[in-house]
């Protein structure tokens, strides 16, 4: 083991706090000047690691595919695999090529001659490989086409739908008629007198005509396959999703042209490490001159509005819906002939969803059918898939991942006062540490695990339902009409609410299908490559990798189906945990470390047994919790013991640590929770404790209580309070579960559980919710106050009114320039409508996290089909106070857990180590296991040592410095405002004074008898809340004259509380000492 | 004050028929759970409960009084003697008692649904004092109410009368329909089990009195041409006859006569929706002839929902919305080899259609060989009995 040391522990918090601190961002337009970066030193771009592609065997062109079977592979001389046919089983042809995903193995026969050619020139090879699937497709249909053609199969009528020929048939069609209208609609706009309306050539001639074609039906196809249950698309998305794959391909188109070039990674940290001053600066330096490297801020960069990519969609899709058309041949009832009719494709109609008249895009029913037979793959992008070479580095906050399509750094969420902080903050080098983690995350190698695979792919090809995979054709029965169907209505509501129940499942077991189709095509297309997965992160900073198909984030078989890139030996103690994962994937995971060990040893018969005849055998391994994982354990395991020296055994399967209940360990360092951080197992234990099954034990104890006082709920449950039951409610107290939700979660599980009667459910999971949460309340008190106070803290910013716009306020509105006088609004009205503020804090990393809920404000645009309403991310709106107050204490701990992920992405790259994450679950060699756990523990001291609570609460002073709060807003408050917290009137005439002690006092006072006038809480549907409020209609009356009394004698409006004031103070500490957690055994397990 | 049910001398009929016949009969009768007074609803059924807010209940007893006569007796389609009547979404009773305190002669059987307690209670005493009441805690609005009822053998001595020997003589159903979604579904379905002859209408054509909002009522009997014309009035104008029982002033101002009354119910929802809103009592008998085909009632539903998304577009241009390729039954509709009363002006609005443009329409749209097959899947939002799923 790797010793901790006191100095490298110090070195990173001094670091943490001096970066986060001294470079506090605020809000842009207090920005003067940028933070002078020091001068950078003088560094070499390209320390290159070793090339990634060299052991990977060559790929031949495919030989011949067979057509009975749907896919099968081909192997080489060696046993390599080389590749694989799709052949459509619906047209029964020998063609030499399958065409279909061999679309995908032609780029990468192009990269790898490429990489012959050029070896040293990555950046083409990725280019290659992003090449345009538009270019491709049309490549691909046309030959398609000729195929059909050849074999005389193009005859109309004749029952031959297909969908590539559609496609095709579309696009040509399609492509002349663009041509035609876009030249005419130029024509016509440059009538136009300047300034009026938008003008939509511009963009339609950016790409070719044959290009916004494809663009168009494919995008369709695209948004169709993904659809699932419900066949209709709506509309808005539907538009917005074509203008905006309009615009990724000009800008990648662009690129291409510019031919950027890329640096590569720096391939480790740097001379000095990460978390030393200079090291820091160094890595800003290297990412500066690198983004330096790139620039190119020219015009073409910049996004489109969503104005603008609705109506580009609208004009394409309207074109489409015109021409695609397709031949329907059906039998008519009356005279037995067989009709064909040519019908359109697409049709444009209306529907009523949830009381709301939506505009859709519906699908021809043949089309929609076909197209749940045959996937739509050919629409996977590029932007889906991992990448052949290393990720290009983060170089600023759009700038990295893939080569040549561009990429934001953050998933934003519709949010351009996210966007902001974060480029200022990019801009000001605050970031770095966030940059190289992700640069960490996506330049871990990965393989496709072939031994899993080739199980996977069998199963797959037989098409049966087996163990998650979904059959090929949905095998459960249709339910059978009842024959008094006409006359009985209840048969006829039981028939349909079954009838709707299979088709609802059999659409779900469509897309899961689709789903993994994806993973199962891309799986084979890597195979015997190693790959990258580019990251970004989300708002919170938490690190996703994008491409979203197949990823070791996604489920069990994604999981299954990957492994690092590079191996090592195991070790002994890597073998060790090569057993110890192998029984936490079982499900064997809460007994101590030498209890897992001797499970496996157990069961090794077994573990043969699932290795060596995953299908024929006994098939344990499918009875594992994560069984594709399990097995690919179970053929690691049996490989390394089989290898004659398990010890040096090259292992690359990644190995799981696993934070136990990671938000509430998060809570308790925070709080110093002493009794919480045993749960968790922070402290040091010699048995993992299980905090669900803890929490279970206390529900159960409170019901003898209950039951004592002769409850008959408590009676029912007594004894059927599992862990499970509780489990998924304590997990999500940690991210603020309401009681609604508690409640259903609980509701579900005692459903499930099948021995309490469905119809006592709501009730008992009702009385249950409160006992659970009450439990967990008292068990995590620490966790509790933490979670008020951050609540507390949002709610009052989120109340809160910036200086500068406080004057504005309070100036009455000016009258409305149409002549007609603006509706009178009073001043607590106006101010409600200046509540703008939303949450922004700075992890320790100096990653800006801004809040981004607001009231939602939709905007309509016309468009050729019909008018949409969407949302503009840059007009102001007031904030969702209600929802920045709830989420934030989830998104603060989120936000935590990516730091501490983050921290020990960048020392395990310094130490040399192999690292992935699923956000609480960190992955590593088993060789390395237990270097990550000092790791691990030596970065969450690290993190917690830094008293993040304390900062916090410091930058909200500091950043939110003379906001004011109105009054009104906190009315509750004011007998309990704290006596520091002095209070202003302030008018229009900016004059603010502040009351002297005896104004306030009558004010406190006044106010202490008035009852209480909160917001409505977001209502949520409850009739035994409805039922609790029968007693008293009286206060309520109480309630609204209260209000008046406020609003007017007391006259509350011009009065303000400074913000930083009111906020409350950081709830004192308990006696945890972090420290322990370097010794604890089960922290990360 | 307590106000006894059938105390004497309280009672002055405003309905212009005044039965001299249930006044003689009142004295026979002690109720064994008087109503509370009108003023003490509200504490007794506070409309904090569900079951209170989202109903509308008489609670009025000389209201009950009037709805029963005009119900049974004089001009209603379903005026009869000897009647076996069920009666759905009672509230504490107050029509109920109305009913038995009609002529014996007039009433031979009185099945009660009432699923929520605190009225129930108001019920059940009710069999004690007479034996022609059956009380049963389950709701009218699921379908296996009705299943129960013949299951307890109360409807053995019902006759199937054959539909086309006019009004069912006996068997007859009456209604306070609660006023929200509930209600609405409920309404809509009771026009759908006609063409069926399916629920009640298996007896034959049973004769049903409901009271409700005007807004429902608006809706349901909507004439072709105005804004409020929808998919249940066409139904509706389809499949029955529909009658006034009382002037619908008389049962104004709403807060007279029933509960809950409309300044205690602060609510979000549209106006329409909102408790307080007028209610008229109807009587609704099915038409003998049924224009809409028992095997084409998902058809008429299918057109009749698709089309009125697009309520005020003309026929030629809304037929998109019917199904891919569904204009070329415009051909249809306007051949030229048609006799003209067989053609369908296609550039009406929807709204503007009339029955006949409607039942052209679906023919069609039924012989057409490329209609949607799952019909029926997709009208799944309409089948209502909510609550058995």
């Amino acid at each position: 083991m790797i010793p901790l040391t006191k100095r490298s522990t110090r070195r990173l918090e001094t670091t943490l706090v001096s970066y986060s601190r001294q470079s506090l961002p605020r809000p842009a337009r207090l920005y003067s000047s940028p933070s002078k970066s020091a001068h950078a030193p003088a560094f070499a771009l390209g320390s290159r690691a070793p090339d990634p592609l060299d052991n990977v065997p060559e790929a031949t062109p495919v030989t011949r595919a067979k057509k009975q079977q749907q896919m099968q592979v081909t192997h080489a001389q060696d046993g390599s695999v080389t590749d694989f046919g799709v052949s459509e089983t619906a047209v029964e042809v020998e063609h030499e090529v399958p065409f279909n995903l061999a679309n995908l193995r032609k780029h990468l026969a192009q990269v790898i001659l490429a990489r012959r050619v050029l070896p040293e020139d990555v950046a083409a090879r990725q280019k290659l490989l992003e090449e345009s699937v538009y270019d491709v497709a049309v490549e691909r249909l046309k030959h398609q086409a000729e195929l059909f053609d050849e074999i005389g199969l193009t005859n109309k009528g004749l029952g031959n739908n297909d969908l590539r020929k559609w496609m095709w048939e579309w696009h040509q069609k399609l492509k002349v008629r663009l041509k035609a209208e876009i030249a005419t609609l130029a024509v016509e706009e440059s009538k136009l007198s300047d300034g009026r309306g938008i003008r939509l050539s511009p963009f339609l001639t950016l790409l070719k005509p044959e290009k916004l074609s494809l663009i168009t039906i494919l995008e369709l196809m695209h948004l169709q396959g993904g659809a699932g249950a419900s066949k209709v698309m709506k509309i808005a998305r539907a538009l917005l999703s074509v203008g905006r794959a309009v615009e990724i391909e000009y800008k990648a188109e662009m690129c291409k042209k510019n031919n950027i070039t890329m640096p590569s990674n720096p391939a480790r940290g740097g001379d000095h490490g990460y978390f030393s001053r200079l090291g820091y600066r160094d890595l800003h330096a290297r990412r500066v001159a690198a983004a330096k490297y790139m620039e190119d801020a020219e015009e073409w960069t910049s996004d489109w509005s969503q104005i603008i990519r609705v109506k580009v969609g609208a004009f394409l899709v309207d074109l489409l819906m015109d021409v695609g058309t397709v031949v329907r041949t059906a039998v008519d009832r009356r005279t037995g002939e067989t009709v064909s009719e040519e019908q359109p494709a697409f049709v444009h109609s209306y529907e009523y969803q949830r009381g709301h008249k939506l505009g859709v895009i519906k699908l021809n029913s043949i089309v929609a059918e076909r197209i749940a037979k045959d996937t739509v793959r050919e629409t996977l992008h590029p932007r889906h898939l991992p990448m052949l070479v290393k990720p290009k580095p983060w170089l600023g906050h759009d700038e990295g991942g893939y080569l040549y399509n561009k990429t934001s750094v953050m998933r934003y969420k519709e949010s351009t006062e996210q966007q902001i902080y974060l480029r200022q903050a990019s801009n000001l080098g605050n970031v770095e540490l966030v940059y190289a983690a992700l640069d960490v995350l996506s330049t871990t190698p990965w393989k496709i695990n072939r031994d899993v695979f080739e199980v996977v792919l069998k199963v797959w090809n037989s098409g049966e339902r087996f163990h998650k995979l979904p059959p090929a054709v949905y095998d459960q029965p249709e339910p059978q009409k009842p024959e008094d169907f006409d006359f009985d209505p209840k048969a006829k509501a039981i028939y349909i609410t079954r009838q709707r129940a299979w088709y609802n499942d059999k659409a779900n077991n469509h897309s899961d299908r689709c789903n993994v189709n994806y993973k199962v095509e891309i799986a084979r297309t890597f195979l015997g490559d190693t790959f990258y997965l580019p990251h970004n992160v989300d708002f919170r900073g938490r690190a996703y990798p994008i491409p979203p198909h197949l990823n070791h984030i996604g489920d069990d078989l994604s999981r299954g189906l990957l492994k690092f890139g590079e191996s090592k030996p195991l070790g002994e103690r890597g073998l060790r945990w090569l057993k110890i994962h192998l029984s936490n994937l079982y499900g064997f995971d809460k007994a101590s470390f030498n209890d897992r060990v001797a499970f496996v040893d157990q069961h090794l018969a077994d573990i043969y047994d699932s290795a060596e005849k995953p299908l024929e055998g006994r098939r344990w391994w499918t009875t594992a919790d994560d069984a594709w994982q399990c097995l690919a354990a179970c053929i690691e395991l049996r490989n390394a013991l089989e290898s004659g020296d398990p010890h040096a055994f090259e292992s690359s399967l990644p190995v799981h640590q696993d934070g136990t209940c990671n938000g509430l360990q998060h809570y308790a360092a925070l709080g110093g929770d002493d009794r919480g951080a045993r749960q968790v197992n922070l402290d040091v234990t010699d048995k993992p404790s299980d905090v669900y099954t803890y929490v279970a034990n206390m529900v159960e104890e409170q019901l003898v209580k209950d039951i004592e006082k002769g409850n008959p709920m408590a009676q029912l449950l007594s004894g059927k309070i599992a862990r499970k039951v509780v489990k998924q409610t304590v997990m999500t107290t940690v991210y603020g579960v309401t009681f609604i939700g508690a409640r259903e979660q609980i509701e579900k599980q005692l459903k499930d559980r099948l021995d309490i009667p469905v119809e006592e459910c709501w009730l008992a999971a009702n009385y249950l919710a409160k006992l659970v949460l009450h439990c967990i309340g008292d068990l995590f008190s620490a966790a509790k106050d933490i979670q008020n106070w951050l609540n507390t803290c949002a709610r009052l910013i989120a109340k809160s009114i910036p200086p500068e716009r406080l004057s504005d306020t309070l100036r009455p509105t000016p009258p409305s320039q149409k002549g007609r006088p603006a509706p009178e609004q009073t001043l607590y009205a106006r101010m409600r409508k200046e509540q703008m503020t939303s949450v922004i804090w700075t992890t320790p990393l100096g990653l800006p996290i801004v809040q981004p809920y607001r009231q939602e404000k939709r905007k309509q645009i016309m468009t050729s089909l019909q008018s949409v309403f969407i949302s503009d991310p840059n007009s102001p709106a007031m904030v969702n106070s209600q929802k920045q107050a709830s989420a934030f204490p989830p998104n603060f701990v989120h936000s935590l857990d990516a730091t501490h992920m983050m921290l020990t992405a960048l020392e395990c790259r310094t130490r040399n180590i192999t690292f992935a994450s699923v956000h609480d679950s960190y992955w590593t060699h088993a060789a390395s296991v237990d270097d990550m756990s000092v790791i691990i523990r030596e970065t969450f001291i690290g993190l917690h040592s830094s008293n993040v609570l304390q900062r916090l609460h410091e930058e909200f002073c500091e950043r939110y410095k003379g906001y004011k709060v109105p009054l009104p807003s906190i009315r509750t408050m004011i007998p309990k405002l704290p006596r520091t917290a002095n209070i202003l009137q302030i008018s229009d005439d900016k004059e603010s004074r502040t009351l002297d002690e005896q104004a306030v006092e009558d004010l406190r006072l006044k106010a202490g008898g008035l009852p209480i006038e909160e917001e409505p809480e977001e209502v949520e549907e409850d009739q035994g809340e409805e039922e609790d409020e029968e007693e008293k209609p009286k206060k309520k009356k109480a309630k609204r004259g209260g209000k008046r009394v406020v609003s007017s004698e007391l006259n509350l409006d011009d009065k303000f509380v400074n913000l930083t004031d009111l906020l409350p103070p950081v709830p004192k500490k308990g006696i945890f000492d972090v420290d322990r957690v370097k010794n604890s055994l089960y922290f990360f397990s | 004050m307590q106000r006894s049910l059938f105390g004497a001398g309280t009672c002055s009929f405003r309905s212009s028929r005044p039965s001299a016949i249930s006044r003689t009969c009142r004295r026979h009768f002690h109720d064994p759970k008087p109503l509370p007074p009108q003023d003490e609803w509200r504490a007794h059924f506070p409309s904090s409960f569900v079951d209170v807010r989202d109903r509308v209940s008489i609670n009025n007893l000389e209201t009950g009084r009037l709805l029963a006569d005009s119900f049974l007796s004089g001009k209603s389609l379903g005026a009869g003697e000897n009647k076996v009547v069920i009666e759905a979404y009672p509230g504490p009773g107050a029509l109920s008692r109305a009913l038995l305190r009609l002529p014996k002669s007039k009433i031979r059987k009185l099945i009660i649904l009432e699923s929520w307690d605190r009225f129930y209670q108001y019920l059940k005493p009710l069999e004690a004092v007479d034996p022609r009441v059956t009380v049963l805690p389950i709701d009218g609005y699921t379908w296996d109410s009705y299943s129960v009822i013949e299951e307890k053998g109360l409807l053995d001595d019902v006759m199937k009368h054959d539909w086309n020997a006019g009004i069912h003589p006996e068997l007859h159903f009456i209604a306070q329909l609660p006023h929200g979604v509930y209600g609405e579904q409920f309404f809509s379905q009771l026009f759908r089990c006609m063409p069926t002859k399916s629920w009640l209408f298996k007896y034959g054509r049973v004769p049903m009195s409901l009271v409700l909002s005007q807004p429902m009522w608006d809706r349901g009997t909507a004439p072709y041409a105005t804004n409020a014309r929808c998919k249940v009035s066409v139904i509706a104008e389809a499949t029955s006859q529909l009658q006034n029982a009382v002037r619908p002033s008389e049962l104004q101002p709403y807060d007279d006569h029933f509960h809950p009354s409309t300044s205690r119910v602060v609510s979000k929802k549209a106006e329409s929706k909102r408790a307080g809103q007028p209610h008229v009592a109807v009587n609704v008998v099915p038409h003998q002839d049924q224009l809409i085909r028992s095997d084409q009632l998902d058809h008429w539903d299918y057109v009749l929902r698709r089309l009125f998304v697009l309520k005020s577009t003309p026929l030629k241009n809304a037929m998109n919305s019917l199904a891919p390729g569904a204009p070329t039954l415009l051909k249809v509709l306007t051949d030229p080899e048609l006799p003209p009363e067989e053609r369908v002006n296609i550039n009406d609005k929807i709204k503007n259609l009339t029955i006949k443009d409607w039942a052209l329409i679906v023919r069609a749209f039924y012989n057409w060989p490329f209609s949607p097959e799952d019909l029926t899947f997709s009208n799944a939002e309409d089948f209502g009995p909510g609550r058995e799923g």
